[in-house]
């Protein structure tokens, strides 16, 4: 399966829903759309990864530059994560205590954003 | 290259590919090497481990490749094999190097000290293999990685 990407605006948050295998081969696809949303105004991002079936260190690597990127401009970056083959790769990386993590978009939604 | 009975009872071969170091490619890898774990009964949460640690240990040299035009391009050797209850895999860069050798049980290996792109990659391996082996060889770098399946799978000890 390949990446889909679909961005709805939900209040003053964004939300990047993701689906499919972020890889080497699709995590460009995913920088790019969060730059473009960065770029656009758009800071207090919410990346839905419920989707998501397969992630590596190359995509991990572009959320963790997504979240430099937002954060510069004073925004917050949230994800939603469900499936435990995902929260583990982020636990065994230490980045579960960089990003915010949540277990639902309306959960990353009814978090306070800092800006 | 035979290994051990899997689920329809027949012997299945370990399989070796080659492929070129460009990132539509690795997809391919790690499928390839899961369908291997799935035939033996791996479960699928270590089918999972199995395809990432794959990736892994195919992305530097993508990322080398995809860096310039100049890289080299020969191709990557992907082998994997099921032997005594357990999946080897290794995978070899031709063009590879090794930023630093690691060899032993993820749990000794030290990343302080690797660049960024290794920073995220090695502790995702060692979170996913039992054992794990980079070593700079003449002809290019080396990953090897040990991965037990399940022991209800594939134990000498049952009768």
């Amino acid at each position: 399966m390949d990446l889909e990407l679909e961005t709805n605006k939900r209040d003053h948050q964004t939300v990047l829903t993701v689906r499919g295998e972020i890889d080497v081969y699709t995590a460009p696809r995913l920088r790019q759309a969060i730059v473009d949303l960065v770029d656009a105004g758009a800071v207090n991002l919410v990346i839905d990864m419920e989707k998501v079936n397969f992630l590596d260190s190359t995509g991990l690597g572009v959320l963790v530059e997504g979240l430099k990127r937002v954060r510069t401009r004073g925004g917050d970056l949230s994800i939603v994560v469900t499936q435990d083959k995902i929260v583990k790769i982020f636990e065994i990386t230490g980045l579960n205590k960089a990003f915010s993590l949540h277990t639902s978009v309306d959960h990353a939604l009814g978090e306070p954003v800092s800006g | 290259m035979m290994s051990g009975p899997t689920a329809d009872g027949g012997p299945v071969p370990g399989l070796e590919l080659e492929v070129p170091p460009k990132p539509a490619f690795v997809r391919t890898a790690r499928h390839a090497v899961a369908a291997l774990a799935r035939l033996h009964e791996a479960p699928e949460d270590l089918v999972e481990d199995i395809k990432l640690a794959v990736s892994e240990a195919c992305n530097p040299a993508v990322a080398r490749t995809e860096a310039g035009p100049d890289s080299a391009t020969d191709p990557l050797t992907i082998v994997a094999a099921v032997n005594a209850g357990r999946i080897e895999i290794e995978v070899f860069d031709p063009n590879g190097k090794v930023a630093r050798e690691v060899t032993g049980a993820p749990a000794d290996i030290d990343t302080q000290d690797l660049p960024f792109d290794r920073v995220l990659a090695l502790p995702i391996v060692r979170g996913l293999v039992d054992e794990v082996a980079i070593t700079q060889e003449s002809g290019g770098a080396r990953m090897r990685m040990l991965v037990a399946l399940t022991p209800a799978t594939e134990s000498p000890a049952s009768s």
